[in-house]
């Protein structure tokens, strides 16, 4: 019984402007990782073959120390790796393929499906058909061939495409290079192992996006897996089992604070979060200054377990009570600019309102610093200003 | 707060302790002249409020020399209705205490809580400075430092306003000010003081944005041109796999080939044609050359008759010449003779003139030899006269000198005897006829007298003698007198060879008629022989030489007669003939043009046949006895003679050439008339040739032949062009080119594209290598990051740039709240001072402009520019006011003066006794002065320090 390993979508080369340099240095070098997790699990799961349905890489024109670094990283699955070119890697006349070739990168158990012809795995009695991107993008349908595409009987018939099936999926991915919807159908294919969308997705029964094994976005689409494909028969419908493969774990959260208890919630959920995850929080609504300040205690405290963790705090409005102003000492003219601040936040300007709320901020942090009690963030802060 | 004791010990001057006692709680006035220890209370006083008991930097509270000493100041007060002591001792036993009520505090705590109590603050390390003491610098007015308020205000205003924010029962920011600050340096930080423009880190964070961007920019568009390349370099090899399948340039090669095959074939038609052409051309030549050949025929026979008619127009020629040369001849002959018969005729005439002239010229030198030389002869007489003359005028001369002494000596004589005579003895007698006596040696007779001059003897014959001698003296020296002179005279006669004076004047009349005839004479011979007498003489030869010469000349002449007689026989024939030869010549001159060889044969012989004639004049004759030939009337002359031989020169010239040229005209003429017999000759021999008539007929029939070859030729030629325009030899040559050019460009193109493709390659794969893309990813990530930075510092840039303005708004409004009170004091002792006055306090509860009332409205002025003395008082009543205040807000206030006032006048001072008067009512004030009678009126004891002293 024929079993694959599908995967796509590595992007290896991929940076992360959106973290903070260290942050962004370490997901940059998750993506190699997860190519040695999967070649482990294709060991473990003594696959057949491991199918790479494009973009492999992010660029073209990548160091060579990443070309080695990815290829040494396959090295742990000594069986065949069928890679093929996707948008961003496309087989293009002088390609990052032709140069790991020149470079000798390329280890023997690696095929390059540089051209839309058969592969036969003969092992596994399975013939493959990619349809390789040799343009960046393309309109035409590259899989259109499968459907002629003569193969000895008995054995499977696997296509390997990247690129969107045409009527299903959102217009915000790749909408260029379309793939005809029932092409697995239409080509009496086995399995059409796609790559592209990012997120894991069963199309048809025959027909799956892997999704790439190591998310790299924050859009919720089930990625980080990848696919295990068990074929009986030719003829028969594929098992699919969707493996995990990443280790970071992204979540994007916008909440609305409104009372006590959103907060209380977002804490304890803040306070839960562990080191595989790459979170990005927006908060709205308003808090008044105590709370404030305990939001960002607690933001603080989180990011040090995180891998990463985005706050966006600046639709939050503050609103200062009579305990905030008394707790920071905030008597007379401060604490009179401390209200008109709060009012200002309200300014239709939203520019404006987000600097009045920034500027009540450091000044409730200034006056905490002052007491020498919390807003340590700010007085730091504010002493690196002076600096 | 009140004092009420102040102890001093071991301090500067005060080595003994000194304790003031009983203090009041108004007005203190301590008094003591200088070095009194005044200003070292003072100083005692603040050293036990501002200076840590620790501190190392008041070395100068130690009295002098002592280096053990431990100063010591201890102060009891009353502060909030509590009794206090404060005792601290410095150097040596540093200690602090303090009791407030019943709180007992010790060291710094003690320290801490007086200066919180009394709004000051230690300095960090060493001495307290201005800036840290508070309200109490404002209020205890050191030596000549009222004045300057400003400072102490702003040291103190912090305390100030807090104390008075109290009052006002508002509620101020509790280190507003120091937020302010904190605020005011983070935004200062970020953004420019007075621009707001990035600066720092912020700055920083903008600026490597920008370059990240630009180096983003730079990337992408290498990266760009890369991505165009590959794009070029799948095309190129499209193109280059096409061309290798295709091989489009081996279907030009043959459609070369083609195209050379055909254009190979219409250039046989072009050899063919020019071959055609070349024989026609060649046909062509040999028509020519035949029709020359038959041309030359034609023209011998017709040369051969055009050579006879010259011959006989030459023969014509030559006797048409021949004919005039006779005429000529013999009118040359004729011209020959006439001209010899002149010639001889001009001789003639030459021969008799010349003896004509030399007769004339002897008759000339005979008379002249005649004048001559009877000239010569008279000359010769008058000379003769003149030597005579000269002599006889040399001997009659006598020198003017020697006539006139003559004349001086005989008037003195006359004179001597005049004397004598008178002085003499005269003696007359009458003697009787015949008798005779003797007086000396004469003897005389008759009557007569005698004057006696000298003794005389008179001999009376018979009888004897008689001397007489004269009577006078003298008479004997007149005559010696008379005697010289006569002598003297006599001897001057003796050399003229005269005898008396009166001869002497005769000969002088003598000599004057001989010099008269000598210029007479002399002026004939001058005429006669102006240039003297031998020039006469040698003209006189000469012209007996040429007279000689003449005589000898007409006798030789006279050998010469009978050749003269000849001459004049040809005379007449040349004076005829030689008109006549002129008139010949002039008409052959005239009618040259068209005088026939005939006319002028006829003209010619005019002149012939004129006889000579004989002149019948009588031939020369001789006369006189030189032998002179006689020229007759009938005779030419030199000139005509020569005329006329000149004439017939002329003629005979003329005759010559002409005869010459008849000559020649008739060589001329023999010299054409030979050479056309010649050619004559020689053309009838070509003509008379025996082959002649058969090369004509052979020349007449190749001719027909080749003409028409020439024709067949030209048909030849004229198909074999129109072949060649139909094959377009051109355009097939242009075929081939074109399709040589285009393989050869399609191959050139596909090796080009060959090595382009390689070059790209090589280029692709190097840049490929430098891994442009990721790093462009690695840029784009840090660009983001750098820009969430900039915003971020955008941001807070904004928001501390709000706060500051709000915060400074604020606290000034609040200030502006707290002035008021202030000035409510304030005017209360400036109303005192100057009435009607007002001061403004600025934000920092400062004293602003003083207003006052002028002569001439209201008069503001800056407090800075008052006088001292004002500034002084100004000084002073600000921190009366600002005491009150304090009182007012429930603050302890102690005012300490020392010395102050020193600058005002009296009326000013008597204000502000009262201003401080009424002060102490509110405030405990501690004055010190050594004026103490300044401050009598005070109303309060003065007390001295002298006598403060214990002991």
């Amino acid at each position: 019984m024929p079993r694959f390993l599908h995967s796509a979508d590595w992007q290896i080369g991929k940076q992360f402007g959106q973290f903070e340099p260290d942050e962004a240095a370490l997901l940059a070098e998750e993506r190699f990782a997860v190519v040695e997790r999967l070649a482990q699990l294709a060991t473990v799961q003594a696959v057949d073959a491991v199918l790479v349905a494009g973009d492999v890489f992010d660029a073209q024109t990548v160091a060579d120390r990443t070309l080695f670094r990815l290829f040494s990283a396959m090295a742990g699955f000594a069986g065949p790796w069928l890679l093929m070119p996707g948008n961003h890697d496309a087989a293009l006349a002088e390609s990052v393929w032709t140069r790991a070739a020149r470079l000798g990168a390329i280890p023997g158990n690696v095929t390059v499906c540089l051209a839309a012809e058969p592969v036969v795995l003969e092992a596994a009695t399975t013939v493959v058909l990619p349809a390789p991107l040799t343009q960046r993008n393309t309109h035409a349908d590259l899989t259109d061939w499968f459907d002629g595409a003569e193969t000895p009987a008995g054995l499977l018939r696997i296509g390997l495409a990247h690129g969107s099936v045409t009527g299903i999926l959102a217009e915000d991915i790749d909408a260029p290079n379309p793939i005809a919807a029932g092409r697995a159908d239409s080509a009496r294919l086995d399995y059409l192992a796609l790559g592209d969308w990012h997120g894991t997705r069963r199309i048809d029964d025959r027909t799956w996006y892997a999704g790439t094994p190591e998310t790299d976005r924050f859009r919720a689409n089930d990625s980080g897996q990848a696919l295990l494909v068990e074929i009986d028969r030719a003829g028969e419908v594929p098992r699919v089992t969707p493996v995990v493969t990443g280790r970071y774990r992204w979540s994007s959260t916008s909440a609305a604070l409104a009372v006590a208890s959103d907060v209380d919630a977002l804490i304890e959920r803040l306070d839960g979060l562990g080191s595989a995850d790459v979170v990005q929080l927006a908060l709205s609504g308003h808090c008044d200054l105590a709370v404030h300040r305990r939001l960002t205690e607690a933001i603080a405290r989180s990011r040090g377990r995180t891998r990463s963790l985005e706050a966006d705090l600046s639709c939050l409005q503050l609103a200062p009570t009579p305990e905030d102003l008394e707790r920071l000492a905030a008597d007379g003219y401060l604490g009179d600019v401390i209200e008109q601040l709060g009012a200002l936040q309200q300014d239709d300007d939203t520019d404006r309102a987000g600097t009045a709320r920034e500027a009540l901020v450091l000044l409730a942090g200034l006056l905490d610093a002052r007491r020498g009690g919390a807003g340590a963030d700010l007085r730091k802060d504010a002493d690196a200003e002076a600096r | 707060m009140k004092l009420n004791r102040i102890r001093v010990e071991q301090l500067r001057q005060f080595r003994q302790p000194i304790e003031l006692r009983d203090l009041a709680p108004g007005l203190n006035l301590f008094t003591g002249p200088n070095e009194a220890g005044k200003s070292t209370l003072v100083a005692a006083i603040r050293a036990a409020f501002f200076e840590r008991h620790r501190s190392g930097s008041v070395d100068d509270l130690r009295p002098w020399g002592d280096s053990a000493a431990a100063p010591t100041v201890e102060i009891g007060f009353e502060l909030g209705g509590q009794p206090c002591r404060l005792v601290k001792t410095f150097l040596a036993r540093k200690r602090c205490e303090l009791e407030i009520g019943r709180d007992r505090l010790d060291g710094e705590e003690a320290e801490n809580r007086l200066a919180e109590l009394l709004g000051y603050q230690h300095a960090g390390r060493g001495a307290s400075k201005a800036e840290h003491w508070g309200i109490p610098g404002l209020l205890w007015i050191s030596q000549g430092s009222a004045h300057e308020l400003h400072e102490a205000v702003g040291h103190a205003t912090d305390h100030l306003r807090n104390a008075l924010e109290q009052s006002l029962g508002e509620v101020a920011a509790s280190g507003g000010d120091e937020i302010l600050d904190k605020v005011r340096t983070l935004r200062n930080a970020v953004l420019t003081e007075s621009g707001g423009k990035p600066r720092g880190s912020y700055k920083e964070a903008l600026d490597r944005v920008a370059t990240l961007s630009e180096a983003i920019r730079a990337l992408d568009e290498r990266i760009g041109r890369y991505r165009e390349r590959v794009d070029g370099l799948a095309r190129l090899r499209a193109a280059h796999a096409a061309d290798e399948a295709e091989k489009p340039w081996l279907a030009f090669r043959s459609q070369e080939r083609e195209a050379a095959t055909r254009l190979a074939t219409a250039r046989g038609l072009q050899t063919e044609l020019d071959g055609a052409r070349e024989r026609r051309t060649q046909a062509e030549a040999r028509i020519g050359l035949l029709r020359n050949q038959f041309d030359a025929f034609a023209r011998e026979q017709a040369l051969a008759e055009q050579r006879a008619a010259a011959l006989a127009e030459a023969e014509q020629a030559c006797r048409v010449a021949a004919a005039p040369v006779e005429a000529w001849r013999s009118r040359y002959e004729q011209a020959v003779h006439t001209r010899e018969s002149a010639r001889r005729v001009l001789k003639a005439a030459r021969q008799r003139e010349l003896h004509q002239g030399l007769l004339r010229e002897a008759g000339s030198c005979r008379e002249g030899l005649a004048a001559c030389r009877a000239r010569r002869e008279r000359a010769e007489a008058a000379q003769q006269k003149v030597t005579e003359l000269e002599r006889r005028l040399a001997a009659s001369e006598i020198a003017a000198a020697d006539l006139t002494r003559l004349r001086t000596q005989d008037r003195a004589l006359a004179d001597l005897r005049l004397q004598q005579a008178t002085a003499a003895t005269r003696l007359v007698y009458r003697l009787s006829p015949g008798s005779s006596l003797a007086i000396g040696d004469a003897t005389i007779t008759g009557q007569g007298a005698r004057e006696l001059i000298d003794a005389a003897t008179l001999h009376l014959p018979d009888l004897g003698e008689i001397d007489i001698v004269p009577g006078g003296a003298d008479l004997p020296a007149l005559r010696a007198r008379c005697e010289d002179l006569a002598d003297a005279q006599r001897a001057l006669l003796a050399r003229l060879g005269l005898t008396s004076l009166d001869e002497a004047e005769a000969r002088v009349i003598v000599h004057q008629r001989l010099a008269e005839d000598l210029r007479a004479a002399e002026a004939e011979l001058a005429a006669l022989a102006p240039d003297g007498l031998d020039r006469l003489r040698v003209e006189e030869a000469r012209l007996q030489a040429r007279h000689d010469e003449v005589a000898r000349a007409l006798d030789s002449l006279r050998g010469d007669k009978v050749a003269s007689a000849v001459a004049d026989r040809d005379r007449a024939v040349v004076m005829d003939s030689g008109g006549a030869v002129r008139r010949d010549l002039a008409g052959e001159v005239d009618c040259a043009e068209d005088v026939r060889p005939g006319d002028v044969r006829a003209g010619a012989s005019m002149p012939t046949g004129r006889a000579p004639i004989d002149s019948g004049g009588p031939d020369p004759i001789e006369t006189g006895e030189d032998g002179a030939i006689e020229t007759g009337a009938l005779e030419p002359g030199v000139a005509e003679a020569e005329a006329a031989e000149q004439a017939a020169s002329h003629s005979l010239e003329q005759a010559r050439e002409s005869l010459h040229a008849a000559q020649l005209a008739v060589e001329k003429a023999n010299t054409v008339r030979l050479a056309a017999e010649r050619e004559h000759l020689a053309a009838r021999v070509s003509l008379e040739a025996p082959d002649r008539a058969a090369r004509v007929a052979a020349i007449g029939q190749a001719l027909t032949d080749t003409r028409a070859e020439q024709a067949s030729l030209a048909a030849r030629v004229e198909t074999l062009t129109a072949a060649l325009a139909d094959a377009r030899v051109d355009i097939l040559e242009q075929d081939v080119v074109r399709f040589r050019d285009s393989a050869e460009q399609l191959e050139r193109q596909h090796a080009e594209r060959r090595e382009q493709l390689m070059r790209l390659e090589v280029e692709l794969q190097t840049e490929g290598a430098a891994g442009d893309e990721e790093q462009r990813a690695g840029l784009v990530r840090d660009h983001a990051q750098a820009a969430r930075r900039a915003d971020e510092l955008q941001r807070r840039a904004a928001a501390l740039d709000l706060l500051l303005r709000l915060l400074d708004e604020r606290r000034q409004a609040l200030t502006r709240r707290l002035q008021a009170p202030l000035q409510k004091h304030l005017n209360r002792y400036l109303q005192l001072l100057f009435p009607q006055a007002s001061l403004e306090i600025d934000e920092n509860l400062t004293p602003g402009p003083l207003t006052r009332p002028a002569a001439h409205g209201a008069e503001t002025g800056r407090f800075e520019a008052l006088s001292f003395g004002a500034r002084e008082q100004m000084g002073v009543i600000s921190r009366l006011a600002y005491a009150d205040l304090l009182a007012e807000a429930g603050r302890p206030t102690l005012i300490i003066l020392d010395d102050a006032l020193v600058h005002s006048d009296a009326e000013r001072l008597a204000q502000m006794k009262r201003i401080l008067f009424d002060a102490a009512t509110r405030h405990q004030i501690l004055l010190f002065t050594c004026h103490p009678a300044n401050w009598r009126d005070l109303g309060v004891a003065a007390r001295s320090l002298e006598g403060s002293r214990p002991g």
